[in-house]
């Protein structure tokens, strides 16, 4: 009732590595120090822990793979018929009996050698008992090689079995070769098994899973047979009469009515009588495959004969062309069925079943009057269902794919739902560039109001005409140059002077941490200012940000700049195209960073980003002194 | 799932990857670097075995090699003169070849008559007594100091058994007790595992003899039945003499050479 995995067999290594694996362990693991000055139990409980150690790996190892290995008694008939055909059962047996001898005569060779190394009275007489320990547990293991190469392909073959479950119910395809077996394994499961017109083109066993009333049923496809006694068979159709005689199964008989594989009917016929004992009490269902070359009803007179003949022995018989897919499925139903009949019929007579049986019972309620009593709806819920019906369903975008041509074809227009104020402009081609510049930099979801306020603005200012006097006059073309010229170098100087104005260079500050007790105030620097004789105000009110001179130059900076369009001096958030923002708020963000980036370093005395001075490069406080707890090792 | 040969399967219906053979070419290129890599990086035991392997390789293409440039052309061909060849005009006509073959058994009887035997190891190095015995003390105080213990291995009869405890003098601890011997056969070069007889002579003197002491050098006599010696008088030989040639204590076995 297993599902026998081979996969899990870890892998046997050769003789050599075996050898090198353990002694490179023992190297590895054990103390590897020993003198001659120590004593002399000393060295006879050193060297016999490496002799020790080395047995055990050994026997360890051995041990895995001997366990590892399925044993052919002990697994199911079909895997042992299997194994003893495909690996030959008395040389199986022998390599791991080998395996076991070796493991033997390792702990022999241990014991031994444990008992002599107690009487070991110098270092050298230790040390070459160790040596000669050693060395003869890896003659041992180097005796066994072929066989551990042996295993080693025993085992990578296995792990390549199908995995048969030989409990599920199974349907097992045999015939001769060329019939059409794979072929109509691959149309009824997954499995995807090589199909060519050379015989033999299966060389073993494959399995492939197909449901049938919410049950699943393997379908094992195998070698084709040829007739022949069974002393003369090979390896391959070995593996089929394996299948066949132990696994029980509901059994296809393929047969090619055209001949066309390259045995006539009369040839199948008497390869089907020659295996007639193999199938014992399973259900046998003859297939006639390849009805599309030639039906059942053409077929010449001995040949209908014959496939009577082979029908009688068989539950049924149905022509099926793998090619056409016709009579497929009523195969694999015949057989499904048919199985599952012979498990409810067996599940039916065990002794489990009146158990289950008295469990439950269908009761019939008896009538009590001859009265009809047909079923009865609410009209208001016909009415429901009748509305529903009629309602017809909304056209999806699907829909319309589908009617268009399907995914690849046809593409939505996602265009169509647009909010506009004109409808006419949904379909419109937007340009890209224009004049080398990108036209989304320059739109403007606010440029009407814009546009009004500075029509606005300019006529506020034409009314005030007298701060003009520059505008007034006559500039020339190289005149009108140099000024934008100058006007562009007094706003760079202005900015720059701005940010000067606002770092920690000409506004230092002293940072909190240095300043814990808040004694840095303007009015102590007064005070010690005017004891230096030296007026304190000017400095104090620079401290505090607010200067004379950088009003007057606001001042008068405004009065030349009045000739300026007012616009360039914006509010803070407003976005400027060609800044790169996307909207207002992301500048606010942007702006807000920046300013959050200047107050921490102003408050660390930075002058800038690229300001990393350390005012203390060892701070006494973790380079000396000892610590109350824990070590100084570390600083 | 995949079963059987699906990788074969794969390759026949798909084909290789495209860059497939190329990379393979590249990989196996870059084998031989890979190799002197590890052979120049590895320390300690790892690189000593690497060394190793990698020598024999080289002595084995060195071998090769020669072999292959040996010339094929003829040379002059000598013909080999025998030892002691005497040109016909030097004869001696006394001289006598011995025509008869002397058998064994002869050969054998005079040996024992002269006294002399031809052994593969005329020479062994002497033992000294403090290397073969271990003092044992015994009694109340473990004052005594009379009892010695068999440090080297040793032969006891299948009949042995030992004297009272307290009288016995020299102890041969089992562990050390064999019977046994891995016995070389000079001409067939081949090694049988021969129960031993019993211990003919010490080289190191008469009372090794008699405890039955095997030390290098040590003649033993070895049950050869298994071989099926047969003297020409038609008799079976079931016993023949042996040589030790290791150190037993040390190898925990014993290893010999037949006297033939």
């Amino acid at each position: 009732m297993a599902q026998y995995d081979f996969k899990k067999i870890t892998v046997v290594p050769t003789g050599n590595d075996l050898i090198d694996i353990v002694l490179s362990r023992t190297q590895r693991q054990t103390p590897t120090v020993i003198h001659k000055g120590n004593a002399i139990s000393r060295v006879r409980q050193f060297y016999m822990r490496k002799v020790k150690f080395t047995e055990t790996n050994f026997t360890d190892k051995l041990s895995k793979t001997i366990e590892d290995f399925p044993r052919v008694e002990d697994i199911h008939p079909f895997y042992g018929d299997l194994l003893h055909v495909l690996y030959n059962k008395d040389h199986y047996k022998l390599a791991l009996g080998q395996l076991n001898t070796a493991r033997n005569l390792i702990k022999r060779i241990r014991e031994d050698y444990v008992k002599l190394l107690k009487y070991g009275d110098s270092l050298y007489r230790c040390k070459s008992l160790k040596r000669a320990a050693l060395g003869r547990m890896c003659t041992v293991t180097k005796r066994i090689g072929p066989s551990l190469a042996y295993l080693e392909h025993v085992r990578q073959h296995m792990a390549r079995l199908p995995s048969i479950n030989t409990g599920a119910p199974t349907i097992l395809i045999c015939g001769c070769p060329n019939v059409g077996k794979s072929s109509f394994l691959n149309k009824i499961t997954r499995a995807d098994v090589e199909v060519q017109p050379y015989a033999f083109t299966t060389k073993s066993l494959f399995v492939g899973h197909t449901d049938y009333k919410y049950l699943r049923y393997q379908v094992i496809d195998t070698p084709g047979l040829l007739d022949r006694p069974l002393e003369d068979r090979n390896i391959i159709e070995m593996c089929s009469v394996t299948a066949l005689v132990n696994l029980h199964a509901a059994i296809l008989f393929f047969l090619d009515l055209s001949g066309s594989c390259g045995y006539s009917i009369s040839q199948q016929a008497a390869l089907f009588h020659s295996i007639k004992m193999m199938f014992r009490n399973n259900p046998v269902l003859i297939v006639c495959n390849k009805t599309d070359l030639q039906t059942l009803e053409g077929l010449s007179g001995e040949d209908l004969k014959l496939v009577m003949e082979m029908k009688s022995a068989a539950l049924k018989t149905i022509p099926v062309s793998t090619i056409t897919d016709e009579g497929v499925m009523a195969v694999k139903n015949a057989a499904c069925q048919r199985l599952l009949d012979q498990r409810s019929e067996r599940k039916m007579k065990s002794k489990k079943m009146p158990t289950v049986l008295n469990r439950f019972h269908v009761a019939m309620p008896k009538p009590r009057d001859q009265k009809e009593r047909p079923v009865c709806i609410p009209q208001a819920v016909l009415e429901a269902r009748a509305e529903e019906a009629a309602h017809e369903e909304r056209k999806t975008e699907k829909d319309i794919e589908n009617e268009n041509g399907g995914a690849g074809v046809y593409s939505a227009s996602l265009r169509k739902h647009y909010i506009l104020a004109d409808d006419d402009w949904k379909l419109d081609i937007l340009p890209e560039f224009l004049d080398g510049h990108n036209v989304y930099d320059f739109i403007d979801p606010d440029i009407l109001q814009r546009v009004e306020e500075l029509e606005r603005e300019e006529s506020a200012v034409e009314e005030d005409g007298g701060d003009f006097e520059i505008e007034d006059e006559d500039f020339t073309a190289e005149a009108e140059k140099d000024l934008q010229e100058i006007r562009k170098r007094k706003k760079l100087l202005i900015q720059k002077h701005r940010i000067k104005k606002s770092t920690a260079e000409s506004r230092p500050t002293v940072p909190r941490k240095f300043d814990k007790d808040r004694k840095f105030t303007t009015e102590r620097m007064g005070r010690q200012l005017s004891s230096l004789g030296i007026d304190p105000s000017r400095a104090i009110e620079r401290a505090r940000s607010r200067s004379v001179s950088r009003k007057k130059l606001r001042l008068r900076s405004r009065s030349m700049s009045r000739s300026r369009s007012v616009l360039s001096q914006r509010p803070l958030g407003e976005v400027v195209p060609g800044e790169g923002f996307k909207d207002s708020a992301q500048k606010m963000k942007a702006v807000t960073m920046a300013r959050n980036a200047t107050k921490k370093r102003n408050k660390d005395a930075r002058r800038g980003e690229a300001d990393r001075v350390i005012p203390t490069l060892r701070p006494k406080h973790l380079f000396s002194g000892k610590r109350s707890i824990g070590k100084t090792d570390r600083r | 799932m995949p079963q059987g040969d699906y990788i074969e399967l794969h390759r026949k219906r798909h084909g290789y990857r495209l860059d497939h053979f190329e990379r393979k070419r590249k990989k196996e290129a870059r084998e031989v670097h890979k190799h002197s890599e590890r052979a120049q990086k590895s320390l300690g035991i790892k690189g000593k075995m690497i060394a190793k392997k990698n020598y024999k390789e080289k002595v084995q293409m060195k071998r090769t090699l020669k072999m292959h440039e040996e010339s094929s052309s003829r040379r002059k061909v000598d013909d080999e003169v025998q030892e002691g060849a005497v040109p016909a005009y030097l004869l001696d006509r006394e001289t006598t070849t011995r025509a008869k073959i002397l058998s064994n058994t002869i050969k054998q009887k005079r040996k024992e008559k002269a006294g002399k035997w031809e052994v593969p190891l005329p020479k062994v190095r002497p033992v000294a007594e403090d290397e073969m015995f271990k003092v044992l003390r015994s009694g109340k105080r473990k004052t005594k100091q009379w009892k010695r213990m068999v440090t080297k291995a040793t032969f006891v009869g299948p009949g042995f058994t030992r004297k009272p405890p307290k009288y016995e003098r020299f102890i041969r601890p089992s562990g050390l007790r064999f019977t046994k011997a891995h016995v070389t056969h000079p001409e067939l070069k081949c090694t049988f595992n021969l129960e031993i007889i019993g211990v003919k002579k010490n080289p190191n003197g008469p009372m090794y003899t008699s405890l039955g002491v095997m030390t290098k050098g040590t003649i033993i006599e070895v049950n050869v039945s298994e071989l099926g010696l047969v003297t020409p008088g038609g008799k079976v030989v079931w016993g023949k003499y042996a040589q030790v040639t290791n150190n037993p204590e040390n190898d925990g076995c014993i290893n010999a050479v037949l006297l033939v």
